[in-house]
């Protein structure tokens, strides 16, 4: 304890020199722990998304073309299979151009959540299976529009009615949550059986259909399966689970793995060496002072831990500053990947850095303070 | 006059004592290396996605869309594609047919050579006159695909990408064999994309839209001409622009992204570059407090001693800029990144080291104020009495 005082006016000897530190330590983590953070936040939540919901699309890729409505009784038979359910996804528009809204149409059968990773409150459930143009909004979304329930909402779109007319006016009934990461904020369910009788082209035919399985450890064996069943046939399909969607839709961020690599490195290699010569620099200057400790008693090795003790404190203050700033950017990041959050691995990854870079700094004047010879430094001055 | 010779004076002696400073002289140098590195590689992406883009853009190509509609999302039903071959300054080829192309665009899957990911390639019906409308692509292996018959021809990138794409593989798509018939090259463009004749295709996925019409004007004069004509055609429903302009728009979010990411990352190291500089500057300051005092007292000027701080300070910051610049080049200039889908090569260019050499005079100057101040004001008594 008798350190601290020693410890606390060492680093305040020079102000100007540890804030400039300081500020040092903290940028360099507020970058790292964004980076880093980000990309295995993104990891994380990948690692976390349900594997045990499978998703039927045609072989080409996910939006390529259309299946036939009735492949889902097929899929159905299967065993294995809990809930089917058709998912036809479009775009639109909310009074601007710049106002998109995507529109997904699902048809709430029995038991049809299960199928997906949405959140809705039973009276919403209740209303949308009752009304057929009625749409739930993602909670996000109808805050930001204002909508609310018993509201009509036109929207623009791609698709033509048969009337001919691309608008479309949805009822709302209620509003949902969503915990998949590559969901999108924007989004509204709408009936299908709705969609599919009042549109003019594509009539019974569906984008991908969404499995739940009965046992979540045969979810591969399903999905193999169903491929297995539509091979060879002009519907051929690829059934992947939400995981291995998230994957690859995801891989595009992994192949910046080796610039973000490189950032954090240049970034580390800068700042050890700025530290090292600082308190290289700070040590010879006090030179007298450390020899005027020993004088009166302070052995070698506490002078060494003296020393240390300076830069470890100032370093890891920093490192929490910097990191607390880093988390700051979470909640913006958030909006485009839900549930994004600072991994606790990265703040712990980054104080160690930390403590490392200070004892590497702080090493060799610590080792040349706790060698000092007294009568030498003493006669320097 | 004075001045000059002062300031002059003064940074000779700073330079000669580089050797004895070896640390705040390299820290320096290593933070401003470190920063400019990473701005210049960052801003590298943006350059080569932008040639990549708009690198093969001529002003004599027109793209045709339906009004309002989003980057491919298009639709342009088969009676109005076929109207506007009949639209006037359409440029003919040698048989006296309009160079115009309709395509119709799929987003398809391949699976990557080295990792075996799978990843997002476009597959592009197209008519077989794009040769004439895209002179920059040139065969390197095989031939043209024959309209009516399952045939693909993949961009070379495809084929150092993905697997399967070798001339005579056969790809299963929508439950039908197509054969690789050939490789081709496309100007600037390192995309991967695959090109099949626009009605089989549209006809496997029972399509009857197509995505986009590109066409060439007979010259680059004839646009507006060429616009009033289409706005004047009752029947069609759609908007001519640039080539240009399209592919700006197509890429504007990746455009924005990219160049927002790296000046955010860059200003951060930046930052803490300045730091840097601005910690190893007051140490130098520092230890030359008695003979800065000394000059004050034999009557050199404040001004010039601050003057040859800032210029010391910029002296020291260049180097880090070269050196900075020359690592981006060296690392990275023609390294592939994929993000996002596209496909493009780093490209470090003069201007964007420039940029950083711009950079790094800013840190400089940013750096050394403050130090340079604190030497023109230490007190000369107090200087001179210590030690």
């Amino acid at each position: 304890m008798r350190f601290l005082p020693l410890i606390w006016s060492g680093i305040w000897r020079k102000p100007g020199r540890t804030i400039l530190i300081f500020l040092q330590v903290s940028v360099a983590l507020a970058l790292f722990g964004m980076l880093q953070g980000l990309k295995t936040g993104v990891e994380h939540l990948i690692a976390e998304a349900r594997a045990d919901l499978l998703i039927v699309h045609t072989r080409e890729s996910f939006s390529a073309a259309s299946l036939p409505l009735g492949m889902l009784e097929q899929i159905k038979s299967l065993p294995g299979v809990k809930v089917v359910d058709p998912v036809e996804l479009f775009g639109g528009t909310f009074q601007k151009p710049t106002q998109q809204v995507g529109i997904v149409a699902v048809r709430p059968d029995e038991d049809w959540t299960s199928a997906f990773t949405f959140l809705i409150a039973p009276e919403y459930l209740d209303a949308f299976r009752k009304t057929r143009t009625g749409a739930l909004a993602r909670e996000e979304l109808a805050r930001k529009y204002g909508w609310r329930v018993g509201d009509h909402v036109p929207l623009q779109t791609n698709v033509a009615q048969l009337s001919g007319t691309k608008d479309w006016t949805f009822d709302m009934v209620g509003t949902f949550t969503d915990s998949d990461i590559g969901g999108g904020s924007d989004n509204i369910l709408i009936n299908f059986a709705y969609v599919d009788e009042a549109r003019l082209v594509g009539k019974g035919t569906v984008q991908h259909f969404n499995v739940a399985v009965s046992d979540p450890k045969l979810a591969l064996t399903v999905a193999d399966e169903i491929d297995r069943r539509f091979a060879n046939s002009s519907n051929e399909t690829r059934t992947e689970s939400l995981r291995e969607l998230a994957q690859s839709n995801m891989q595009a961020i992994g192949d910046l793995n080796f610039l973000i690599r490189a950032i954090v490195g240049a970034v580390f290699v800068a700042l050890l060496f700025a530290t090292a010569t600082m308190t290289m620099q700070s040590i010879r200057e006090r030179t007298p002072e450390l020899a005027v400790l020993k004088t009166v008693g302070f052995t070698d090795g506490s002078v060494f831990v003296l020393v240390l003790m300076e830069a470890l404190v100032v370093y890891v203050t920093a490192a929490a500053f910097g990191l607390a700033l880093a988390t700051l950017v979470f909640p913006f990041a958030a909006r485009i990947v839900p549930g994004l959050s600072m991994p606790w691995v990265i703040v712990a990854v980054g104080v160690a850095s930390a403590v490392l870079v200070a004892l590497i700094s702080a090493a060799v004047p610590a080792v040349r303070a706790a060698r000092l010879n007294v009568a030498t430094a003493l006669a320097e001055r | 006059m004075n001045f000059l010779r002062q300031f002059l004076g003064i940074l000779r002696v700073s330079l000669s004592g580089v050797a004895e400073r070896v640390g705040p002289v390299l820290t320096i140098i290593i933070g401003i290396t470190c920063a400019v590195g990473v701005l210049v590689s960052m801003l590298a992406m943006g350059t080569g996605a932008r040639r990549q883009e708009i690198g093969d853009a001529r002003p004599d190509r027109v793209v045709l869309n339906s009004i309002g509609a989003q980057g491919n999302q298009s639709s342009i039903p088969r009676d109005e594609a076929a109207v506007s071959l009949n639209l006037p300054y359409i440029k003919k080829d040698i048989n006296g047919e309009p160079i115009v192309v309709f395509t119709s665009f799929v987003p398809s899957e391949g699976q990557r050579r080295v990792t075996g990911n799978r990843m997002f390639l476009p597959l592009v019906g197209t008519t077989t006159n794009l040769i004439e409308f895209q002179p920059e692509m040139r065969f390197t292996g095989g031939r043209m695909f024959h309209r009516g018959l399952h045939e693909l021809i993949a961009s070379n990138p495809c084929a150092r990408q993905f697997t399967g794409f070798d001339i005579g593989d056969r790809r299963s798509i929508h439950g039908s064999d197509w054969t690789i018939v050939g490789h081709f090259d496309q100007g600037y463009s390192q995309q991967c994309v695959v090109y099949a004749d626009v009605d089989t295709l549209m006809s496997t996925f029972s399509r009857n839209t197509y995505s986009r019409i590109s066409l060439m004007l007979q010259s680059a004069a004839d646009y507006n001409s060429f616009r009033r004509a289409l706005q004047a055609n009752p029947t069609l429903h759609l908007e001519a622009r640039h080539e240009r302009e399209a592919a700006e728009e197509q890429f504007k979010e990746l455009n924005s992204l990219l160049s927002f990411v790296s000046y955010f990352i860059g200003t951060i190291m930046a930052i803490g570059a300045t730091l840097g500089a601005m910690n190893s500057l007051y140490s130098i300051v520092d230890a030359r407090r008695r003979e800065l005092a000394t000059l004050r007292a034999i009557g050199f000027g404040s001004g010039a001693i601050v003057a040859s701080i800032l210029c010391e300070s910029i002296l020291l910051a260049l180097p880090g800029a070269l050196l900075g610049g020359l690592l981006a080049w060296a690392l990275f200039n023609g390294l592939s990144v994929s993000p996002f889908g596209f496909n493009f090569q780093l490209e470090v260019t003069p201007s964007l080291a420039m940029l950083g050499v711009m950079w790094a005079l800013g840190m400089g100057l940013l750096g050394g104020l403050l130090p340079g101040l604190r030497a023109a004001r230490v007190p000369v008594t107090t200087a001179l009495r210590a030690t």
